[in-house]
């Protein structure tokens, strides 16, 4: 700050601040409210035995993220909800991107498809999830009735995880697929034409032009999706049963958080797993945020 | 520029001690005391929360009943299961819940201790009506806590086997009566297996069966999950081991496997007619009309296991493992006064009679149900089995501690493991055995 700080404010500024301060406190008020509070408590809930009924905790240190750290269930958790990440973020934005490129020309029906593409956003995750879990059913599911199959989608560890991931998938393509036609539809034209006449193919301006200004998209979307896939829980909680025996293998960090807070009503133990879960999504943001120098393009 | 920083934190502080008081100040009713002596006051209106929709008419009708005697108008709400123990936990932290509602076995021991249940011992005893030895012995002392009683049991399960006549006929089998004996079980449902080449099974059984399936084989030999004081458990005592080890052989050579029971679900199997018997508790017979070829749906008496090898069933060897409900009211209720009265009369003799007779459930007042069996048997699907189980069989009640849900889902899960190789039955047993001793000695 080069400016020289006023001593006094005037009775305008004065008049000026505290209707600025007033117009601002609705937001503020909400943010502590149901954020900030939130936070700070669930942060000092994990270094407590939490009691029934949010009384009577008591502090014990660091003993539940001694017991969370050494726990098997939350690496292996951990590693499912990093499994799932690497399904959906990445085909997630690949198929989004083609379709958004399919989708930016002048076919029939053009809008019929954006909206098709569109709906699993639309449509409530519990009732996608619901819907998929019959399409997966072993015995009397589409899938396996149709094609002759006898393959336990969901009951199976080795395949499970890849079927909740095309869930995933399948629920995110078209919120990823509106974002990407929007950065399309930022890209000029003139570089495209400029491009043909000096003999590009498709190909080449697709690689050349529409992914490097588009990158900026591409940021954003990698960037919240991977959050967003970090915090999986509500496709696993709906379709696999807690006594399938492919859980183990895909439960993840949010749904073991679930168990211990509700079900088993360890609200410290609880907290501890999102704490460290946040220390772990802070630490790939600010990855990510670094490398963004190396690969946007900001036109 | 200063001066505004100062404001907004003086602000931030402010809102922030805001936030931690109004979250602080649970508790502490601001309506009458509790004296059972006093004069209701018939402006009152209680809110009632069950999260049983099928009994929720035939609950209202009877708190109707109170409103015509009291003039206190009762609402029933119904709160689903998956929601209901999160909404009332939320409400009971924050000093807003129902006045009445229901209580359960897993539960009941947090609320009581937690202070959230009205003590309704003073009301009991003014009451010359209601003597707490005319209702199921364990489940009172379910709901007692320090000699003080918060619930009064509203009702008790039985259970029976469910089977599809259909797959016994086209298999050749006789249907299960009183003469079965467990191992009997086993040697129909295996044959069944066996028969059909794997298309249709004999029975189907979950982990998550404990109460309504292998609870009851687990108790009838002899075994059992928490030891009698609720220090311990048991899970890893030769006698539990040696019935699971039966429960293993079923599953190897009898159930349904563990991927399609779990995608699908026991009740799921058995009304595709996949598997031929189930076991279930009569508060689920008449949701079973619903389905095509209900027709063929029966009940039978759960077997026995023959302790003495007499070749008949003694006394002690048919055993159902009940669970009851209860009606509690909240401590922090502005009308403790009026929710009492209404705990009262939902639990009195004529009200427990009238709760079979309008075929919302066995009564938690001994032999105040004999009409429930019928009114289901109406419905289609002939439920006299239940009734002959709740004459002749012995009732144990719900084993159960203070943080049951914790150990329950533990050994619920980690049990599929000894489902799908059941030659780690043991070994899967004495870990969940560890997992729950530690539970325990939380407690």
């Amino acid at each position: 700050m080069t400016r020289k700080i006023k001593k006094k404010m005037s009775r305008a500024e004065k008049n000026e601040a505290m209707w600025g301060l007033i117009f601002v406190a609705p937001t503020m008020i909400g943010l502590i409210v149901l954020n900030f509070y939130p936070i700070l408590y669930t942060i000092y809930q994990s270094f407590c035995k939490t009691g029934d009924f949010g009384r009577g905790n008591t502090f014990i240190g660091l003993t539940n993220y001694q017991s969370v750290l050494t726990s098997s269930e939350f690496w292996g958790s951990l590693l499912n909800t990093l499994k799932y990440a690497i399904i959906e973020v990445p085909f997630g934005i690949g198929i989004g991107l083609v379709l958004a490129v399919l989708l930016n020309r002048k076919i029939a029906f053009r809008g019929g498809y954006r909206t098709i593409f569109f709906l699993p956003m639309v449509a409530a995750p519990a009732a996608v999830a619901m819907v998929w879990k019959f399409l997966y059913n072993q015995q009397f599911g589409l899938l396996n009735n149709l094609f002759g199959l006898d393959v336990a989608w969901i009951s199976d560890p080795s395949t499970a995880w890849i079927s909740i991931g095309i869930i995933g998938v399948w629920s995110i393509v078209g919120y990823n697929m509106i974002l990407f036609l929007s950065g399309l539809q930022e890209i000029p034209h003139d570089y495209y034409e400029a491009a043909e006449i000096d003999g590009a193919s498709g190909i080449r301006q697709f690689f050349s032009i529409t992914v490097p200004l588009l990158s900026p998209t591409t940021f954003f979307i990698l960037q919240t999706r991977i959050i967003g896939a970090l915090q999986i829980f509500d496709l696993i909680y709906m379709v696999m049963d807690n006594t399938n025996q492919a859980l183990s293998s895909v439960q993840s960090v949010v749904y073991i958080f679930y168990k211990y807070t509700f079900t088993n009503g360890d609200r410290g133990y609880g907290a501890t797993i999102v704490v460290c879960m946040l220390v772990i999504i802070m630490a790939l943001t600010f990855l990510l945020q670094k490398s963004e120098k190396k690969w946007v393009f900001y036109g | 520029m200063k001066r505004i920083k100062q404001c907004l934190a003086l602000l931030l502080a402010v809102v922030m001690a805001f936030a931690l008081t109004a979250c602080g100040s649970a508790g502490g009713s601001d309506g009458d005391a509790a004296d059972p002596d006093a004069e209701l006051d018939t402006s009152a209106e209680l809110e009632v929360w069950v999260w049983d929709s099928d009994q929720q008419d035939g609950i209202q009708e009877i708190c109707d009943l109170f409103t015509e005697e009291t003039g206190i108008a009762v609402k029933v709400n119904v709160v689903t299961w998956d929601n209901y123990w999160t909404l009332l936990e939320a409400g009971a932290s924050g000093g807003d819940m129902a006045d009445v509602f229901w209580m359960h076995v897993q539960e009941a021991e947090k609320y009581m201790s937690g202070g959230i249940l009205l003590d309704l011992t003073p009301y009991i005893e003014a009451d010359e009506d209601i003597d707490m030895s005319n209702y199921y012995e364990g489940a009172v002392e379910t709901f007692t806590y320090e000699g003080a009683y918060y619930g009064i049991p509203k009702d008790h399960d039985i259970n029976v086997i469910l089977y599809n006549k259909a797959i016994f006929d086209e298999y050749g089998f006789d249907y299960p009566d009183e003469t079965w004996t467990w191992d009997t079980f086993y040697e129909v449902a295996s044959g069944i297996t066996e028969a059909s080449g794997g298309s249709v099974y004999g029975a189907a059984m979950n982990t998550t069966n404990d109460q309504d399936g292998w609870w009851n084989i687990v108790y009838a030999m002899g075994g059992s999950v928490i030891s009698e004081d609720g220090t311990a458990s048991t899970l890893d005592s030769d006698a539990t081991k040696a019935a699971m080890e039966f429960v293993g052989k079923l599953v190897d050579d009898a159930f349904a496997p563990q991927s399609l029971v779990s995608e699908n679900g026991t009740s799921g199997l058995f009304t595709n007619d996949l598997v031929a018997m189930i076991c279930q508790g009569n508060y689920t017979l008449a949701g079973f009309t619903d389905y095509d070829g209900s027709e063929n749906y029966a009940t039978a008496v759960l077997p026995y296991y023959d302790a003495n090898g007499n070749g008949q069933c003694d006394d002690g060897e048919r055993v159902t493992i009940y669970n009851s409900l209860a009606w509690s009211a909240s401590a922090s209720t502005a009308h403790p006064n009026e929710a009492a009265a209404l705990v009262l009369w939902l639990s009195s003799y004529e009200m427990q009679v009238k709760q079979a007779e309008l075929g919302v459930t066995l009564a938690g007042y001994v032999g105040a149900d004999s009409a429930y069996a019928d009114v289901i048997s109406a419905k289609g699907i002939d439920a006299s089995a239940v009734q002959v189980m709740n004459d002749t069989a012995t009732l144990i009640s719900y084993p159960h501690s203070r943080y049951t849900t914790t150990w329950q889902n533990y050994y619920r899960e980690k049990l599929v493991d000894a489902w799908l190789d059941t030659s780690l039955m043991s070994s899967v047993l004495d870990d969940c055995a560890a997992s729950m001793n530690e539970t325990l000695a939380t407690e």
